[in-house]
C-alpha cells in the first residue's frame, strides 16, 4: 500500500523542486544577467531553429490536413459543407497547433536539453564551468530559455500557418466542397488577432514548461549513463502531463466563458 | 596551523616536552599495539616536538581502524594556502571523509597519496565548494569556503585550476575552444592573443597537431592533457590536478611531472597533484600527504615521508602487498 503512496508523494516534492529552479532560472532571465552569455544564447537560438523548425512545422501541418478533412466531412454531413473553415479556424489555432508544437517541444528539444545537460552533469562538464568562475544554471539553464523565448513565437506563428494552409489544401484542393473564397468567409469570421495572441501564449507557456523542466531534470541527473536514460523518460512523461494542463487550462481560460463565436447571435 | 590538545594520541609523544600543547589536558589511553611500541621508539624527541597534530579522531570505538593514522604533520615552515579542519563527509550512509585535517602549503608542489576510493576526488572538491562538509570548514587563504556567498566563491575559484579525473572537456567544443573558454570568458584579451595563448598550451602538451578534434576523437590520456592545458591557461595561484598521470605512458608521465615542475617554477602557488604513480610522487612532490579512510595518515615534506617509520606509509610509498592495507 506504501508503494502506491511513494509515488505520487515523489511527484510533489519534485514539483516543488522544479519550482524552485525555475523560479531562480526566471529570474535570471528576468533581470538580464543572462545577457552576460548573449553569445550562447544565440548559439542555443540557432541550434533551436536548424534542430527543430521544420520537425514542429512538418507535426502541424500533419494535424492540420487531419483536421481539414475530419471537418469538412463532418460539416458535409450536417449540411453544412460550406463551414468547415470553423475547424480550420478553431480546431487548428486554439488546440491541434499547440498541443502538436507541445509534443514535438516535449519529445525534441526538452529531452535533448535532458540528454545534453545530463551528460555534462555525469562527465563532470558542470563542475569544470562552476569551477572557472561561471554560474552554470545562467550560462546552461538561462541561455536556453531566452533562446526559447527570442525563436519560438516566430517559429509557433508560422507553424500556426503551416496548419491553416494544410487544412486550407485538404478542405478546399482535396475535398473540395468549398471554394477558395468561401472557405476563407467562414475561416476569417470563426477567428480575430485576440485569438492568435492567445494561441501563441498557450505555445509559449508550454514551451516555457518543456524548457525548465527539461533544464531541471538534465542538470540534477546522476547516477551515469543510466542516470541520465532514466531523467528523460521521466521528463518526458512530467512535459506530456504539462502539455495537457497547460493546454487544458488555456481554452479555459482564454475560451471557455467565451467562444467568441459569430452563431445565435 | 591548528592544535587540537585533546588528541587521544598525545600519549604516543610521551617523550615530547611537558607545555607542547600535547599533555595539557587528560587523555583517553589507547591500547599499546606492536606497532604502538615501536613508533613510539622510533620518534626522536626532536622529532615529536616539531610535530604538530591535527588529527582528533573519536574515543575508543574504531582505534583498531586508525591505529596507522597518526596524524602527524611534520612541519614545512610555510603557511597553508588551503586547509581542511576537522571536515566529515557522507554520502547517504558511506562515511568518506571523517575528520579529515590536512594543510596543502603556499608555493608548494604537494601530493595526496591515497588508496583508491578514500575520497581524494571528494577532497578537492570541497576545496573549490563543489562540495560542502557535513561538519567542519574548509578555508582558502584563511577564508572558509562553505560560508562564503555564491559572487565570492564565484571570486575565489577564478584563482583555482582544476584538472578533473576523467578531464571534464566540454563534449561540444573542439580543443581548441575548450582551452581558450576561460580566456574568452574572464580576460579582455583579444582573439588572436587567445589563440596564440592556447596553440602554445597545446602544444607544451603535445596536442599541437589535434587542436581541432573534439573531445569525443581523442584518447583518454590526449582528453587529461587537454584538460591539463585548460586547467593552466589562465595561470591560477591554486592548481588542483586529479590523477594527471593515469593513462599516459611513462614517458608522458615524465614528460608531464617535468612540465608540472617548469610551469610551477614560473608561477609559483599552491600545487596539488593526486596521484597513484609514486614515481610522479618521487620526481615531482614537495609535500606529502597519505590520505586512508577518510583521515590522513600522515604529511609533511616529501623526503620525510619517504622514509617514514609508519608501517602504512611505508607500504603504500613502496607499493608492496604486505602491510596494513589489504583489498577489503
Ligand atoms: N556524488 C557522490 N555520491 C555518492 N557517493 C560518492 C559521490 N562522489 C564520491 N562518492 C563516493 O566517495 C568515495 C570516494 O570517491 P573518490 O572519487 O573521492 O575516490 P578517490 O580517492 O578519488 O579514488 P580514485 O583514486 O579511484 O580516484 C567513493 O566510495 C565513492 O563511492
Ligand atoms: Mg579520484
Amino acid at each position: 500500500m506504501a508503494g502506491w503512496f511513494a509515488l505520487p508523494r515523489e511527484w510533489i516534492s519534485s514539483f516543488g523542486e522544479i519550482a524552485k529552479f525555475s523560479g531562480k532560472i526566471l529570474g535570471q532571465v528576468y533581470s538580464l544577467r543572462v545577457l552576460h552569455f548573449f553569445g550562447e544564447t544565440l548559439r542555443q537560438c540557432g541550434v533551436l531553429i536548424l534542430g527543430s523548425t521544420l520537425v514542429i512545422w512538418g507535426l502541424v501541418f500533419i494535424v492540420g490536413l487531419q483536421c481539414g478533412i475530419e471537418g469538412a466531412y463532418f460539416t458535409r454531413a450536417q449540411g453544412a459543407p460550406a463551414y468547415a473553415g470553423v475547424f480550420a479556424a478553431w480546431c487548428d489555432l486554439r488546440e491541434i497547433v499547440p498541443y502538436g508544437f507541445g509534443y514535438m517541444m516535449s519529445a525534441k528539444v526538452g529531452t535533448g536539453i535532458v540528454a545534453e545537460l545530463g551528460s555534462m552533469r555525469i562527465s563532470d562538464e558542470i563542475d569544470a564551468l562552476e569551477v572557472m568562475g561561471i554560474d552554470s544554471v545562467l550560462f546552461l539553464c538561462a541561455t536556453r530559455l531566452l533562446a526559447a523565448w527570442l525563436v519560438l513565437p516566430f517559429m509557433y506563428m508560422a507553424a500556426v500557418g503551416a496548419g491553416f494552409f494544410a487544412s486550407y489544401l485538404a478542405v478546399v484542393q482535396q475535398i473540395g466542397e468549398v471554394s477558395s473564397g468561401g472557405f476563407s468567409l467562414i475561416f476569417w469570421m470563426f477567428q480575430n488577432p485576440p485569438d492568435l495572441l492567445y494561441s501563441v501564449i498557450k505555445g509559449m507557456v508550454m514551451a516555457t514548461a518543456i524548457v525548465l523542466v527539461g533544464c531541471y531534470y538534465g542538470y540534477h541527473a546522476g547516477g551515469g549513463p543510466v542516470g541520465v536514460g532514466t531523467a528523460t523518460a521521466k521528463s518526458m512523461v512530467m512535459n506530456i502531463v504539462l502539455v495537457h494542463l497547460i493546454g487544458m487550462l488555456g481554452t479555459q481560460v482564454f475560451w471557455g466563458a467565451n467562444p467568441r463565436a459569430p452563431i445565435g447571435g | 596551523m591548528s592544535e587540537t590538545p585533546r588528541d587521544p594520541y598525545a600519549d604516543r609523544y610521551d617523550d615530547a616536552e611537558p607545555g607542547d600543547g600535547l599533555r595539557d589536558e587528560p587523555t583517553t589511553p589507547v591500547a599499546a599495539t606492536p606497532d604502538d611500541e615501536r613508533l613510539r621508539a622510533d620518534d626522536s624527541p626532536a622529532s615529536a616536538r616539531a610535530a604538530v597534530v591535527r588529527e582528533a579522531p573519536p574515543a575508543a570505538a574504531d582505534d583498531d581502524e586508525y591505529q596507522w593514522h597518526t596524524g602527524l604533520n611534520r612541519p614545512t615552515g610555510v603557511a597553508d594556502a588551503v586547509e581542511f579542519i576537522d571536515v566529515h563527509k557522507a554520502f547517504g550512509r558511506n562515511k568518506i571523509l571523517r575528520g579529515l585535517n590536512m594543510g596543502l602549503p603556499e608555493g608548494k608542489i604537494s601530493m595526496i597519496l591515497g588508496p583508491s576510493g578514500t575520497g581524494k576526488s571528494v577532497c578537492i572538491k570541497h576545496m573549490v565548494g563543489l562540495l560542502y562538509p557535513d561538519e567542519g570548514d574548509v578555508l582558502v587563504h584563511g577564508e572558509s569556503v562553505p560560508n562564503m556567498t555564491d559572487d565570492e566563491l564565484f571570486d575565489m575559484r577564478k584563482r583555482f585550476g582544476v584538472l578533473f579525473q576523467d578531464g571534464a572537456l566540454f563534449g561540444s567544443m573542439n580543443l581548441i575552444d575548450n582551452v581558450a573558454f576561460p580566456l574568452r570568458q574572464h580576460t579582455d584579451k583579444s582573439e588572436d592573443e587567445i589563440l596564440d595563448i592556447v596553440r602554445r598550451r597545446l602544444d607544451e602538451v603535445g596536442l599541437g597537431s589535434a587542436h581541432d578534434k573534439m573531445p569525443n576523437e581523442l584518447s583518454g590520456g590526449m582528453r587529461k592533457r587537454a584538460g591539463f592545458a585548460r586547467a593552466l591557461v589562465l595561470d591560477p595561484n591554486i592548481v588542483l590536478f586529479d590523477e594527471p598521470d593515469s593513462g599516459l605512458d611513462p614517458v608522458r608521465t615524465a614528460l608531464l611531472c617535468e612540465l608540472i615542475q617548469e610551469i610551477h617554477e614560473e608561477n609559483g602557488g599552491c600545487y596539488t597533484v593526486i596521484t597513484h604513480d609514486i614515481m610522479s610522487a618521487r620526481r615531482v612532490a614537495e609535500f606529502i600527504s597519505v590520505l586512508w579512510k577518510g583521515r590522513i595518515v600522515e604529511s609533511g615534506p616529501a623526503e620525510e615521508l619517504f622514509n617514514s617509520e609508519n608501517a602504512f606509509v611505508r607500504q603504500f610509498l613502496s607499493g608492496e602487498s604486505q602491510g596494513p592495507l589489504g583489498m577489503e
